[in-house]
Formats: C-alpha cells, sequence, structure tokens
C-alpha cells in the first residue's frame, strides 16, 4: 500500500462520503422522528397496516405489525433501505470507479508511472474503499443509535443492533467487491456507474419479490439482501454463521479475483 | 555503446489478432538522445506503455537499466520520468497540489525548489487549477512533473503538443542540458524536425515493426539525394530512368524532382548527354527520408 496515494483518494472522494452520509443520516433523523407520533397513534396506524399483504411488510423485516412498537424494529424496519440500499450504492459506485475512473479520465499514466506496482495502487484503493464504507456504517450508525436512544419508550437489544448493523456493512462491503470486480473487467475505460446502481436495485427487486410472492421465494437467494437478516426484533436473532461465510466469502472471492485481473490488466488510456 | 539504459528484446504486442509491434529490438545507451518516430499507429505508444508497465506483451522482453520492466517496474521508476501524449492531470486539484503529490512519490530533497524552480522556467501558475489550464499549460505541468525527481531516464511520448515555440525552444533547451548532466532521453514524436534537432539516434517505427536505425547524420548522409532538374526541353518521365531514382514528379515548365539513392556520377553521366537548364542536388529533409523509408 501506498501512504501518498491512499492519502490523495481520501481527499478525492472526502466531499462525496460526506454527501453520502449526511444524506442518509438525514434520512434516518427524519425516519425516526417520527416513531413518537407513530406511538401515540398506534392503533389507527396499526389498524392501516393490516390492510397491507404480509408479505410486503416481511421483506422489510416486520414480521409482526408489533414489531413496529419497538423502536428496534421500527429502525429496523424504516432504515432498511437508506442504509442497506443507498449504502450499498455508494460502495458499488466507489468501487467501481475506484480504479477505473483513472483509466477514463485518462490519468491512469500519471499513476502508472510512478514508483507503484499494481498491488500497491490495488490495495491502496481498496483501503480507501473499505474506510469510506466503514466511516459511512459508523456515523450512520451511530446517528441511528442516537436516534433510537432520543425516542425510544422502552429498552432494545444493544446486541440486535449490533449485528443489524454488522449486516449492513458486510451487504455494503459485498456490493463493493462486487463493484470492483467489474471494473477490472472492463476493457475499454468508460464510467459503469449506472450498470452498478442498476445491478443494486436490480437485487433489491429480486429480494422484494421473492418476499412478497409466494413462488418466487427461491429466487431470493439471487440477491445478497437475501441474507442480511433485518429480523433484529426476533428474540432469536443472531448472526447466521453460514450468511457470515457468505458474505466474507464473496467478497474475499470477488476482491482476490479483481487483485488477479487488476495484475495483469492492460491499460489504455 | 555502454551497457543500455534500455535493452528491448524481440517485443510483440498484439491485440486479439491486431498488432501491436512485432518483434522489435532496441538498444539504447546511457546518455543518449534517442528519437523514435513514426506516424500514428505505427507502434511507438505501445512500446512505451509496454516500458512504462501500463500494458503485457504478448512476447519477447524490455529491460531498463537491467531491470525487467514487469517484475522491477517498482524500482525503474524511481529512476524514470515520463511525459504522456495526453496531457491529462488530476483535473480536481490544483498545480501546486498535483506537484506535491508527484514528488511525494520519490525521496527528493528541495522537492519545493525544485517545484519552484522548474514552474518558473515554464512560467507555470502554481496556484491554479488544472481543470482551468489550457493545452499549452496542461503540457507545462506534465513536462514539470516528470523531471521533479531528477531522473536518469525521461520517456517522453509527443511532448511537444500545445507547447508554443517559445516554450519548445525552452524545453529543449532544459532537455540539452540535463543531458548533458547525465540524463538519458527517449523521445517519441512524428514531428521529424524536433527530432532532427535534439536526437544523436533515430528508430524508424512502421507498421509495428522498427524499419530503421540509425544515426541522425548517417540517415541524412546515405547517399538519399534530393535533385530538381530544370531540361532545355520538354521531358517525359517515363523516359526518364536510371537506377536509383524513386518518386520522380513532373513539374512546372520542363522541371522534374525525384530521390536519388544511386552515385551522383552515374547520375551526371546519365544526364550528360541531354539539354540542361539548371541542376540542383540537395539534402532531403528528415521528412522526406522519413518519407523515403515508408514507401519502401
Amino acid at each position: 500500500m501506498n501512504r501518498n496515494l491512499f492519502l490523495k483518494e481520501i481527499r478525492r472522494n472526502a466531499v462525496s462520503l460526506m454527501i453520502w452520509m449526511i444524506v442518509i443520516t438525514i434520512l434516518i433523523v427524519l425516519t425516526m422522528s417520527i416513531y413518537r407520533t407513530f406511538m401515540e397513534n398506534q392503533s389507527k396506524i396499526v389498524g392501516m397496516l393490516s390492510i397491507i399483504p404480509k408479505g410486503a411488510l416481511q421483506f422489510k423485516g416486520i414480521s409482526n405489525f408489533n414489531d413496529l412498537l419497538s423502536v428496534l424494529g421500527f429502525y429496523a424496519a424504516n432504515n432498511v433501505i437508506y442504509m442497506m440500499v443507498l449504502g450499498s450504492i455508494f460502495s458499488i459506485v466507489l468501487s467501481s470507479n475506484i480504479l477505473l475512473k483513472e483509466e477514463y479520465d485518462k490519468t491512469a499514466e500519471y499513476l502508472l508511472t510512478r514508483p507503484l506496482t499494481r498491488s500497491d495502487i490495488f490495495l491502496s484503493k481498496l483501503a480507501v474503499l473499505y474506510l469510506n464504507v466503514f466511516i459511512l456504517n459508523l456515523v450512520t450508525s451511530v446517528a441511528g443509535f442516537i436516534c433510537m436512544e432520543l425516542v425510544k419508550k422502552g429498552p432494545f437489544s444493544i446486541r440486535a443492533f449490533l449485528i443489524l448493523t454488522l449486516y449492513t456493512l458486510l451487504l455494503n462491503l459485498l456490493f463493493g467487491a462486487i463493484g470492483l470486480f467489474l471494473s477490472t473487467l472492463v476493457k475499454r475505460a468508460k464510467p459503469i456507474t449506472t450498470f452498478s446502481i442498476g445491478l443494486v436495485l436490480i437485487f433489491y427487486f429480486i429480494f422484494t419479490l421473492s418476499k412478497i410472492t409466494e413462488g418466487a421465494a427461491k429466487i431470493g437467494y439471487l440477491s445478497p439482501f437475501r441474507f442480511a437478516n433485518v429480523d433484529a426484533i426476533n428474540p432469536a436473532y443472531t448472526i447466521d454463521l453460514w450468511h457470515l461465510a457468505y458474505f466474507i466469502g464473496i467478497s474475499l472471492l470477488l476482491t482476490g479475483l479483481s487483485y488477479r485481473f487488476y495484475k495483469r490488466k492492460d491499460i489504455y488510456t | 555503446m555502454s551497457t543500455p539504459i534500455i535493452d528491448i528484446t524481440d517485443l510483440s504486442k498484439f491485440y486479439g489478432k491486431a498488432r501491436g509491434i512485432e518483434h522489435i529490438n532496441l538498444e539504447i545507451g546511457e546518455g543518449e538522445i534517442f528519437g523514435f518516430i513514426g506516424p500514428n499507429g505505427a507502434g511507438k505508444s505501445t512500446t512505451i506503455r509496454i516500458l512504462m508497465n501500463m500494458i503485457f506483451p504478448t512476447g519477447g522482453s524490455a529491460r531498463i537499466m537491467g531491470m525487467d520492466v514487469i517484475r522491477d517496474t517498482k524500482k525503474i521508476k524511481m529512476q524514470v520520468g515520463y511525459i504522456p501524449s495526453d496531457a491529462n492531470a488530476y483535473s480536481s486539484m490544483g498545480v501546486h497540489e498535483f506537484m506535491n503529490y508527484c514528488i511525494h512519490f520519490y525521496q527528493v530533497r528541495n522537492g519545493e525548489q525544485r517545484i519552484s524552480e522548474l514552474s518558473e522556467l515554464f512560467e507555470l501558475d502554481l496556484n491554479r487549477q488544472i481543470a482551468d489550464l489550457s493545452l499549452g499549460n496542461r503540457k507545462k505541468v506534465s513536462i514539470v512533473q516528470s523531471l521533479l525527481h531528477n531522473p536518469k531516464l525521461l520517456i517522453m511520448d509527443e511532448p511537444t503538443t500545445g507547447l508554443d515555440p517559445l516554450m519548445q525552444s525552452v524545453f529543449f533547451e532544459l532537455l540539452r542540458s540535463e543531458n548533458r548532466k547525465g540524463m538519458t532521453i527517449f523521445f517519441s514524436s512524428h514531428i521529424l524536425a524536433e527530432v532532427q534537432m535534439l536526437c544523436k539516434r533515430v528508430a524508424i517505427i512502421k507498421g509495428g515493426k522498427i524499419i530503421q536505425l540509425e544515426n541522425i547524420d548517417n540517415l541524412r548522409k546515405k547517399q538519399l539525394k534530393k535533385v530538381y532538374i530544370e531540361f532545355g526541353d520538354k521531358v517525359n518521365k517515363e523516359n526518364f530512368s536510371i537506377s536509383g531514382i524513386e518518386s520522380v514528379i513532373t513539374g512546372p515548365g520542363n522541371t522534374l524532382s525525384f530521390m536519388y539513392s544511386g552515385n551522383i556520377s552515374d547520375l551526371v553521366s546519365y544526364l550528360s548527354g541531354k539539354m540542361i537548364i539548371n541542376l540542383m542536388i540537395e539534402e532531403p529533409s528528415l521528412d522526406e527520408i522519413f518519407l523515403h523509408y515508408y514507401k519502401n
């Protein structure tokens, strides 16, 4: 890893990270700010929710309406889209551009002619990706935690909150690995941002479809979202080791392949 | 020649079935200013990209300072400066920020002083954003960054594009000065006049192959001459045939011009029976020599 390159990349992505952190944090704060109103009108809202198909609630991790009455259940159900989907979009956009941008911006000729190996470049950029995803998750999770502390009516399981946070981080990192992998496959340099965002949304759509359509339950396994359990209010909520192995295994595999491809990639500008 | 600073052996690069370069062999000695000329698509940039480890060869090998360009790329690049053909630096950076970023990859003493010296020489404003610079100024950024760490070898790919004549002259003077201090220069260009001004030896590349490797002076001295003849009566170029003439052009009046690579006394003997008003034999320009090799 090269410190100079690492610091430059951190600076280069700082504004983008800041914007994403602010947007997701605002969404979390706004969502959690309605929790008290929700509690005050719970009978009416639960009545309204009862007309929504059960599957439609399930995909948000709500197995029971009463889940929403718990602050953690409310947080898990309402913020999953921000932290998991938006976090994954941030992660894949960053990862799919972090190497490729040097090619389509035609700056690769400056980067590759420095005293750096391909490994130095790859590892420096990977570290930037991990650090960015980690900071985004840390800040938004802390914001979520503070919001829950401020609006809670009773205690909630910090352990369950941490597991939920871990799943979000692992999902974001997996999409980071997918973006990195895709970028190393691109032969002629051009941005793949739209494709990457589309991929996250397609996976989320597949996951949603599998939750609301009984006949499509199995296709849910095609989507990484299926392996991030958000049913935090379930008393048996814990880390599924198979799911953990899935996230870590696929992430490592894709990152390893990306490293291998990048080391031998012909880079044109 | 001393130990080659660049040693290319049987180097090839194919893009699928398309040819990039084919079986290139080249040795460049320490302290040389070497010209690498050929038109667009001839394989100049492909060769340079392999030397700089941006792309990988499909055959052969290349060594810089005795080190393999793939395995030892990091060590090599500590001592190599590179000026790319496209002057696209990081547009989000300021000029000074970019220079600082570049210099931090090397162990350079008095880095700030070096940045100031070179920037002043090229009248480069360090306080501007790269995105706001003209092509010429971006090229200056590109030149300055390549020299910050006092490289032992400077590789340049079309380095003068966008530079005004005054800056070209400053740049060439600097190159001569750095060369006198020991810097080897590999100068790739399709502008023959500038190669002629600077280089001592030159390789001409055509269709991915080196077709001529020669001292600039020898290249000019090689019996190739440019001949103009004005005849006293009408002349038909089809009837004008002698071994060694090429590119015969009929000019206004009764004039002919052609390139001649044979013995001058043979030409004079051949012309002796003809009515000649004017005869000029001169050194061809490098462009004309280049075109001659290309046609052949």
